[in-house]
């Protein structure tokens, strides 16, 4: 399993939960798996063109990554990013 | 540019660090630096700016300062609730270092006047409380060429990066376009009150290293920093190609004219904002202009659930550009979120979409609840 990382404005999607686990071979199979355990997640992150929407960044580790084909590892950790607006 | 006894002994334990000297010192009491927003970032950062003897410092913010601001903006006292926040801002910085000087900017950063506002001055820090304004200081610092040290808080998590002209990435490359209305403000989402103080300190920090050219900056680098967990992540993201005003072919080449409240879109000029008594008149009036109305509330289903407006349409505003067509084709459009800047985006939105015949609910539930319905409960966002 993967633990990915979620910023506080996405937590309403689990439960408050700062990071969660789910399995995937790809970015998108990993996205996918979230948005069956949390359902709406995706869209949040993911527009209707299948691209990062550009408020959200996606780190692999320490590596960002721009295509959802892009390879994960079991030992890799999936960052997500928002924008904050809060100052 | 020499230093006085007085500034000698003030600044004495700066003198004592070989890196800034009286050399350095003078480097500051030579710097103009402007602060965006006289909020919770940009308390502490120009209270720690003014300490240290930034020679002329800028603060920018046109709101008043409010009760709910005391838990965490420490320029101001509950004697200021009510006053402008740029003049009290001004008179806390002089009392703290009367050996510079304090420009007040009480005013909106606006499209208009970002660029002229903005070219005095070496170095901008923003803490402002919205994205459109984030972008829009972004552009104004990349076109002027102009260091920006960037923050920004949520709930428990902050965010902090630095960009430097001709040496990496802006905050556009970062995060491309602005998400007005998908990204909840304090006011909205809350924030533990010295959150701000955390990151407002290192935006300060930047900018007394880059004023003397010390260290490492963030260039190239998002700082994240979570007090729950209480981590800091580093996170290295590079300078885009394609980015709309660093780019090798910027389309942003100067700042759009309206205000900042409308640059992530076209101003929504035909939308109206109501009051929550107006829109309580609205309600209570005859049934054929009810019926001819839409209440569509544009929170998560989440946040509905909790409590809304009778007859409201629940289109959250990620779903609203697919779900349009649901909102009935004539009807007179109230979009209602928690705080008002959702359902702002929604109207803007909506506009984008052709459609006529919007408005609004100033303040949000929130403000229906404090004025209307005390008994309406009001979910958090996020």
């Amino acid at each position: 399993m993967i633990t990915v990382r979620v910023p506080s404005p996405l937590r309403s999607y689990t439960a408050g939960a700062a990071q969660v686990s789910a399995s995937g071979r790809t970015l998108a199979e990993l996205l996918g798996n979230l948005d069956r355990h949390h359902p709406g997640m995706r869209f949040r992150m993911i527009d209707e063109q299948e691209r990062i929407r550009p408020h959200i960044r996606i780190f692999i580790n320490q590596r960002e990554v721009q295509a959802l084909t892009e390879g994960l590892g079991a030992s890799d950790e999936v960052h997500l990013i928002c924008a904050l607006s809060g100052g | 540019m020499s230093l006085s006894d007085s500034e000698r002994e003030r600044y004495s334990r700066h003198l004592l660090l070989p890196e800034i000297g009286a050399a350095g010192q003078e480097k500051l009491k030579r710097a103009r630096v402007l602060v965006i927003g006289a909020g919770g970032l940009g308390s502490p950062s120009s209270l720690y700016l003014a300490a240290a003897g930034i020679g002329t410092l800028g603060i920018l913010d046109h709101d008043h300062v409010d009760l709910s601001n005391l838990q965490r903006q420490l320029l101001f006292t509950t004697a200021d609730v009510g006053a402008g926040k740029a003049l009290i801002a001004q008179a806390r910085l002089r009392a703290l270092n009367p050996d510079i000087t304090v420009i007040a900017h009480e005013l909106e950063l606006r499209g208009g006047n970002a660029l002229e506002i903005l070219r005095p001055y070496d170095l901008v820090l923003d803490g402002s409380d919205r994205l459109a304004t984030r972008y829009l200081v972004n552009d104004a610092c990349v076109l002027l060429g102009k260091p920006l040290v960037s923050a920004a808080i949520h709930r428990f998590e902050g965010q902090a990066m630095t960009y430097v002209p001709g040496r990496g990435p802006c905050y556009r490359c970062l995060f491309p376009q602005s998400a007005e209305g998908l990204v909840p403000n304090c006011a909205e989402a809350g924030v533990l009150g010295v959150l701000p103080g955390v990151l407002g300190a290192l935006q300060a920090t930047e900018a007394i290293k880059l004023v003397l050219g010390l260290g490492e900056a963030l260039v190239g680098r998002l700082l994240t920093y979570d007090a729950l967990a209480m981590q800091w992540r580093e996170f290295r993201f590079a300078r885009r190609e394609d980015c709309a005003v660093c780019g090798t072919q910027p389309t942003i080449l100067d700042l759009p004219q309206e205000p900042a409240a409308d640059s992530s879109g076209p101003a929504p000029g035909r939308a109206a904002r109501l009051k929550p008594q107006q829109l309580r008149t609205l309600l209570e009036g005859p049934g054929p202009a009810i019926a001819a109305m839409a209440i569509v509330d544009v929170r998560e289903p989440r946040e509905f659930s909790a409590g809304h407006l009778p007859g409201a349409l629940n289109i959250s505003l990620a779903d609203l550009s697919e779900r349009l067509g649901e909102i009935p084709a004539h009807a007179f459009v109230v979009f209602v979120c928690r705080s008002g800047n959702r359902s702002r985006a929604a109207c803007e939105l909506a506009a984008r979409a052709g459609r006529a015949g919007l408005a609004d609910l100033e303040g949000g539930m929130l403000a229906w609840a404090a004025m209307i319905d005390p008994a309406m409960t009001v979910a958090p966002f996020g």
